[in-house]
């Protein structure tokens, strides 16, 4: 049976699709981006960075990353470390933690208004805890720190649970034996957790915070849901100059600035965390 | 018409060559066993045969004719798998069935045929399960139902019975031996288990490092192994080798003389445990050794004896008094005796 | 047993389900309800008027279907592309398997908002813009590098002796793939479908840029967000959420593979 040119037929359609599909846009991205009038230049990065929102949505963009990451991994952590202490409940609570996965940025963003809003159930809770008399809107622009903490509070929310699932699945990758020698040798579990779960954990935790990060640099719709424009991010103003501007250049100069921080993030976890081969062959 | 020739098969994985050339026949009707230690390449040529795998050089003929390049389909064979291989979506019956269906028997014809073999390996009650509700001898019965329901020119076995427990294992045995004699199937069947070989081949072909370094009857390899590699790997215990030195056309062994085929120089005198008469005192013909280890069997006493530096392996009388640290005097039943070549390890 | 990884574990629940419980009060609570100071957390008076407004609003009918049909044809896309693919990658140690594997994971870095912008402009010229096909062929590009890592599993995890044992029974390599493969790998594949279905679901962003009359539901909310008042949010926001608990139960045993496995 001759199977030699089989494989590549298999895999073509998908290779042709995903160089259309990524190579393509990226490509004209660029050239979207540098295109000024008839020759090229960076007009458009000009017009971008002289925005009156371009410096808070960069901001913004950067410190919501800053926040949610880093606690979206320990938390996933800590409750992947609580599921196995959780016995025969474990696949229920598993079940329940993973829910948020199925939902949508824009879905997540409208729950948490729901809660965030003026006369929201969080404002109702503090009312009924006397500690607030009348309905007072937080997500505005006179609040930008409410505003930020509400988009961080759905943002965990939604999707934390992702980090969680890539965390479970790299400790089922550990072998039991490795921590009982430990155990036997007479490791308290802190320096069990340091020393042998860590740093097995290395190559999730690295495909997490990889992902992770990449999403929440596109963070858009929860933000937009939650306040509108009044905390501006680098995506929705993509989305701003594209959709309300009509100005597709300047668009891509942001989507342009995005895919720069994300490759030179990846990069960053790539060098700082990196696996060894022999960890994981 | 059942007949399989392989013809100078060569077959490489990237540098590692599983087969060097191999040639061999299997005779129309007859139940031949490769035979050989892990990793020789019994795998590889069956699968070849199967045309699962393609020959690097060679040819593969089944009865006349050459199907060196056709798919598995096309040869008219069947084969039984290592794990079975059973569809876990279908039930028993359409197991069965499949390769029936797919030469698109009619319904009724099927039917029969498939309640004949379920007949044949004891499963009619079987028919209506799926296979996870089986235990590991019933799927077994029915991967050899599913491979001889087609009526193949060629059945063909890759280690079938090495997944089952010991006693299951005994009783597979013996019912493919009947099963085989009954349909007349010409069968390649693949093992390393040596008793398993000798027990229901018609001829064995002992590999090695991707050679068959011998092919004949089971009797033929036992008795008279082409090297020493065979002498030692067939049989339990394997045979003894001991070196010895010829001198004018005759070996010497304290009281021991035998012709010898080589007119002087080392030779390897190989003998097989149980033909070696053990006697508590010195005995005309028979050589001297000390007792290393007494082991009682039941059927029989094992003694590991030592000679010059070399050990071996005796079988005594249940009863036979034999203490570590004796001396005891060994006879080599009449024409018991092989030799070889020292280096080379050929039979002389 | 000790009581804290318990109540852990319920802290994390509750605020996992929560908000859940939450929007669900506001989409069935009657209009005033929702306006009410302060908010009871008990349902007081359930009613459908919420959701009823929300349904009778214009064009959200529309941009459901219009979100179906791009979910739909998604799903169909990833299969096609990705299944064999993923059939490849678990199959054949061809060369340029791995390249092809780093390929696949490196579209992870790039994000969605670098693919929709250039192919809004493509889709102008070439006439697929507005149209769901268009919206569908970028949810592809999101979705295909999951259908074929996951696929991969799972026809690695399907014995290739069953296939081979197929090909000895009379089978081509087609007949094989049909016959026993597949029925195996299906209820995966499901997962693997549905999984694509939520994706483009819930997308928002493409969906937004590609379209301008035919928007998908998540689109046509986005635009609609600055003037509809919060009824009509929260009872979007629930219709929303429900495909999604409807599809983790449905995944659920395939939970590792959809996310935990494939993002290795
Ligand atoms: N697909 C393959 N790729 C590379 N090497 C292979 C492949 N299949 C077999 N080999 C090598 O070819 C040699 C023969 O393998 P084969 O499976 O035929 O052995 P075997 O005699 O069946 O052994 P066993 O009794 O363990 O089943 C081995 O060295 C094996 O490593
Ligand atoms: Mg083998």
């Amino acid at each position: 049976m001759n199977t030699r040119y089989l494989p590549y037929l298999l895999i073509l359609p998908s290779v042709l699709f995903l160089l259309l599909f990524f190579g393509w846009p990226v490509l004209s991205a660029f050239l979207l981006a540098f295109r000024e009038g008839e020759g090229w230049g960076l007009g458009q990065f000009r017009r971008m960075a002289q925005d009156l929102y371009f410096q808070d949505a960069l901001r913004n963009t950067l410190l919501l990353t800053a926040v949610i990451v880093p606690l979206q991994v320990a938390l996933a952590l800590g409750m992947a470390l609580l599921l196995p202490r959780l016995g025969g409940g474990r696949d229920l609570f598993l079940y329940f933690w993973t829910i948020p996965l199925g939902i949508s940025d824009l879905a997540a963003g409208i729950v948490w208004l729901a809660i965030f809003t003026e006369r929201g159930y969080l404002n109702s809770l503090l009312h009924a805890l006397g500690l607030l008399d009348t309905p007072t809107g937080w997500l505005t622009y006179e609040h930008p720190t409410a505003l930020f903490l509400s988009v961080v509070a759905a943002e965990v929310w939604r999707a934390t649970p992702l980090v969680l699932l890539i965390l479970v699945a790299g400790l089922q990758l550990i072998p039991k034996e490795l921590i009982e020698a430990a155990e036997v040798f007479g490791a308290t579990p802190w320096v069990r957790f340091w020393r042998i779960t860590l740093p097995l954990l290395k190559p999730s935790l690295q495909v997490a915070l990889i992902l992770r990060t990449v999403l929440a640099f596109e963070v858009f719709a929860v933000v937009v849901a939650l306040g509108g424009r009044n905390l501006p991010v680098l995506a929705g103003e993509a989305y701003f100059w594209y959709a309300d501007y009509q100005n597709p250049g300047v668009a891509a100069a942001y989507a342009v600035l995005i895919l720069g921080i994300s490759l030179a993030a990846t990069f960053l976890y790539l060098k700082a965390l990196r696996v060894r081969e022999e960890v994981y062959g | 018409m059942g007949s399989i020739r392989v013809e100078n098969v060569v077959k490489r994985f990237g540098k590692v060559e599983a087969l060097k050339g191999v040639r061999l026949q299997v005779q129309d009707q007859e139940f031949l066993v490769l035979l050989g230690p892990s990793g020789c390449g019994k795998t590889t040529l069956l699968r070849i045969v199967a045309g699962l795998e393609t020959p690097t050089q060679g040819e593969v003929y089944i009865g006349e004719r050459r199907v060196t390049h056709l798919p598995p389909r096309l040869r008219g064979i069947a084969m039984v798998f290592q794990n079975y291989a059973i569809f876990p979506h279908l039930t028993v019956y359409e197991n069965v069935a499949f390769g029936l269906r797919m030469k698109r028997r009619p319904e009724a014809a099927i039917r029969q045929k498939v309640r004949e073999v379920a007949a044949l390996l004891r499963i009619e009650e079987l028919l209506e399960r799926y296979p996870a509700q089986l235990s590991g001898g019933q799927r077994q019965r029915v991967a050899v139902a599913r491979a001889l329901a087609v009526e193949p020119e060629v059945l063909l076995m890759d280690e079938p019975l090495s997944n089952l427990d010991a006693l299951l294992r005994l009783e597979m045995r013996a019912e493919l031996k009947r099963l085989l004699k009954e349909t007349r199937t010409t069968t390649l069947y693949v093992t390393h288990d040596q008793v398993e070989a000798m027990s229901l081949a018609d001829r064995i072909a002992v590999m090695r490092q991707g050679e068959i370094v011998q092919l004949g009857t089971p009797t033929e390899i036992y008795h008279h192994p082409a090297d020493t590699f065979v002498g030692g790997f067939i049989g339990n215990p394997p045979m003894n080798f001991l070196p010895v030195v010829a001198e004018g056309g005759q070996v010497v062994l304290d009281g021991l003389r035998l012709p010898s085929p080589a007119e002087r120089g080392p030779l390897l005198l190989g003998i097989r445990a149980e033909d070696l008469e053990v006697f508590p005192e010195p005995v005309e013909g028979g050589f001297a050794a000390r007792v290393l280890v007494v082991e009682p069997l039941g059927p029989h006493l094992q003694l590991t004896l030592e000679r010059e530096g070399t050990t071996f392996r005796a079988l005594a009388d249940p009863g036979f008094a034999a203490a570590p640290g004796a001396t005891l005097y060994l006879r080599p039943k009449e024409g018991r005796v092989r030799f070889f070549h020292p280096e080379t390890g050929k039979a002389l | 047993m000790r009581v804290w990884p318990w109540l852990l574990a319920l802290a994390f629940t509750l605020w996992v389900l929560l908000p859940i419980y939450l929007i669900a009060l506001s989409a069935f609570s009657p209009r005033e309800a929702v306006y009410a100071w302060p908010k009871a957390f008990l349902p007081g008076s359930l009613s459908l008027e919420t959701l009823r407004f929300f349904f009778g609003v214009e064009g959200v009918w529309r941009a459901t279907a219009t979100s179906l049909v791009v979910a739909g044809l998604t799903v169909a896309f990833s299969l096609l592309l990705g299944a064999p693919a993923g059939y490849a990658l678990a199959r054949f140690p061809f060369p340029g398997r791995d390249a092809f594997r780093v390929l696949l994971i490196l579209t992870r870095a790039f994000p969605i908002v670098v693919l929709a912008l250039p192919l809004a402009v493509l889709f102008l010229r070439v006439g697929l813009y507005d149209t769901p096909l268009g919206v569908a062929l970028v949810h592809t590009a999101l979705t295909l590098p999951f259908a074929v890592l996951v696929s991969a599993s799972l026809f690695l995890s399907i014995p290739k002796e069953l296939e081979e044992a197929a090909w000895t029974l009379g089978c081509t390599r087609t007949q094989a793939f049909v016959k026993v493969v597949l029925p195996l790998a299906l209820p995966g594949l499901a997962a693997t479908a549905i999984f694509a279905f939520i994706t483009s679901w819930n997308e928002v962003f493409a969906a937004s840029v590609l379209t301008l009359q035919n928007k998908t539901l998540t689109a046509y909310l986005l635009t609609l967000l600055d003037e509809s008042p919060l009824p009509f949010k929260f009872a979007g926001g629930f219709f929303l959420v429900v495909p999604a608990l409807v599809f983790l139960f449905l995944v659920r045993r395939y939970l590792f593979t959809l996310w935990g496995i494939s993002h290795r």
